[in-house]
């Protein structure tokens, strides 16, 4: 056999090795998706938006609860991670930057980042849930602000660093305090990536249920009352699904469908924006 | 002839101990165009960078020696670096727009400057404009981004946007480098209208663009400032053996 046609069949069995392993990755993927989609698809009604869960056993109801529990726990965890995150990798980024204490900093969040959800939601529930006696939506909130913030921390300090240095010696140049350079110069040419950062860290958090379990809870019944224990989707999806009625596990498939579909559109939303910038040159 | 600035004695150290100027004394006149030439690494931009204290941005550097501004020298702790800048304006070597609109830019030190009013603001932004021969290239898209200028128009940009402010001294640094030839004559010519109402001080790396512009030219080697006088002189009859060897081209 030649060297030439040797060298062609490696690099026929490689491409065919590396099709393979992306083809396994992908098989799981479009089966997991496509099974929500067509179970989801099946599933919903309008009565899932409007209307608030029956008795168990009881046909129809609907998830009006957990729709408006989840947007106001998520709401709420990004007014109070989104700032936090923003304002702390700002620190590393320009008042902390070279120095070792940024470092260590961006270290702890990318370890923060992994940590396991239900991790975060027994320490809040530590925190926030045994001390009150109850379940509440704030201690849901915090937990997911918690999760978010190191994400938000570390893609706001990667944008503010590929923000040219000479951008801010100009703004320097023309007699501009460090806050003013920071707050009207360099947030804009970052603006773009901290946003994309933001709505990713949204994506994450809109679909944990670990950290919710220990801290919101759930609640059968419409409720926006943040002090007390309030529906996430996620966590009716959990309990829904665990559940022996069959209406319970349409409602569920439903309920999936959405959350995946609002993780999708967020996620397409952010690419958008950093795909955007970046045709701008 | 007037002296706008003056640095006596100054040395200058970088974090770690780099002793990248030495005790340069050199006058800067009003009026007028004070070119800085060297080899790389010569001291020329660090030099350049003492006049609005740029230094000061990186912790560790320092100076010693004077440089004198208006009969006080700005090197002394209690001078406020934000004033300082105002009056001393500075234009880099890539063209450094902020991600904002042409308006915005210009006026961006207008308003650090507490000018508020929005005639106001439109008067002085078409005259910084004017002044840095852009205003008819850009006078119908004032609220477009200005990164989508040109390379040479974003370079005049940002000259109007020191012009703006009304500065005594503007000190660019290789401000043609990154620029095609007919952007370079562009700015060479409007350095030649600017020094009627501002002192220049200018690196450059182009022996003949600091023989253009020029009227009076800085020799600079190893942190030492080797000769300084007239550029004419410079160029035709230097004193010093290192400058006839470096402006003919011997070394470089």
């Amino acid at each position: 056999m030649t060297r030439a046609r040797m060298r062609k069949l490696e690099s026929v069995g490689a491409l065919a090795l590396c099709s393979l392993a992306a083809f396994a990755g992908l098989f799981w993927l479009v089966f997991i998706l496509g099974d929500v989609l067509v179970h989801g698809i099946k599933a919903l009604h309008l009565h899932l938006f409007f209307k608030d869960p029956v008795p168990p056993g009881m046909q129809g109801g609907g998830l009006r609860n957990a729709f408006v529990g989840q947007l106001l726990i998520t709401f709420a965890a990004t007014i109070i991670g989104v700032p936090m995150g923003i304002l702390g990798g700002t620190f590393l980024a320009e008042y902390a930057r070279g120095k070792w204490m940024a470092r260590i900093i961006s270290v702890l969040s990318d370890i923060m980042v992994s940590v396991p959800s239900i991790v975060i939601g027994t320490f809040i529930y530590a925190l926030m849930v045994r001390p009150f006696g109850h379940f509440n939506g704030w201690a849901g909130a915090v937990a997911l602000a918690i999760i978010m913030v190191p994400v938000v921390v570390r893609t706001t300090e990667s944008m503010l660093t590929l923000v040219p240095w000479t951008l801010r010696e100009a703004a320097f140049a023309l007699g501009a305090p460090y806050y003013k350079v920071i707050t009207q110069v360099v947030y804009r040419g970052a603006a773009a990536g901290i946003l994309t950062g933001v709505l990713l860290s949204i994506a994450r958090v809109a679909g944990e249920t670990a950290p919710l379990l220990f801290t919101s809870f759930n609640n059968n019944f419409f409720s926006t009352d943040m002090n007390g224990p309030i529906a996430s989707l996620t966590v009716t999806i959990f309990q829904y699904a665990m559940g022996p009625y069959e209406d319970w596990h349409r409602q569920a498939w439903a309920a999936s469908f959405i959350i995946a579909l609002f993780i999708l559109v967020i996620t397409i939303i952010g690419r958008t924006i950093v795909k955007m910038r970046y045709d701008k040159g | 002839m007037k002296i706008e600035m003056e640095t006596r004695g100054l040395n200058f150290y970088y974090v770690g101990g780099v002793h990248a100027l030495k005790d340069v004394t050199l006058p800067i006149y009003k009026n007028s165009v004070t070119a800085l030439i060297g080899p790389s690494g010569c001291g020329k931009t660090t030099l350049l960078r003492c006049f609005n204290r740029m230094h000061d941005l990186y912790p560790g550097n320092r100076y010693e020696g004077e440089i004198i501004f208006e009969g006080t020298n700005i090197l002394s702790n209690d001078i406020d670096l934000i004033e300082l800048r105002s009056r001393i304006g500075m234009v880099f070597q890539k063209p450094t727009p902020f991600p904002m609109s042409i308006f915005d830019n210009v006026a961006y030190g207008l308003r650090l400057n507490g000018v508020k009013k929005k005639p106001d603001l439109a008067e002085r932004v078409e005259l910084a404009l004017r002044q840095a021969a852009l205003w008819q290239e850009v006078k119908d898209k004032l609220l477009e981004s200005a990164y989508a200028l040109s390379g040479g128009q974003q370079q005049r940009l940002v000259i109007a946007r020191a012009l703006a402010v009304e500065p005594d001294v503007i000190l660019f640094d290789e401000p043609t480098s990154a620029l095609d030839p007919i952007s370079t004559a562009k700015i060479e010519e409007l350095l030649e209208q600017l020094k009627k109402s501002v002192t220049i001080i200018i690196v450059t790396h182009n022996l003949q663009q600091a023989a253009r512009v020029s009227d009076r030219t800085g020799f600079l080697m190893l942190g030492e400032l080797i000769e300084f006088d007239a550029t004419e002189a410079m160029f035709t009859a230097p004193n010093v053996k290192l400058t006839v060897d470096y402006v003919t081209g011997r070394f470089g």
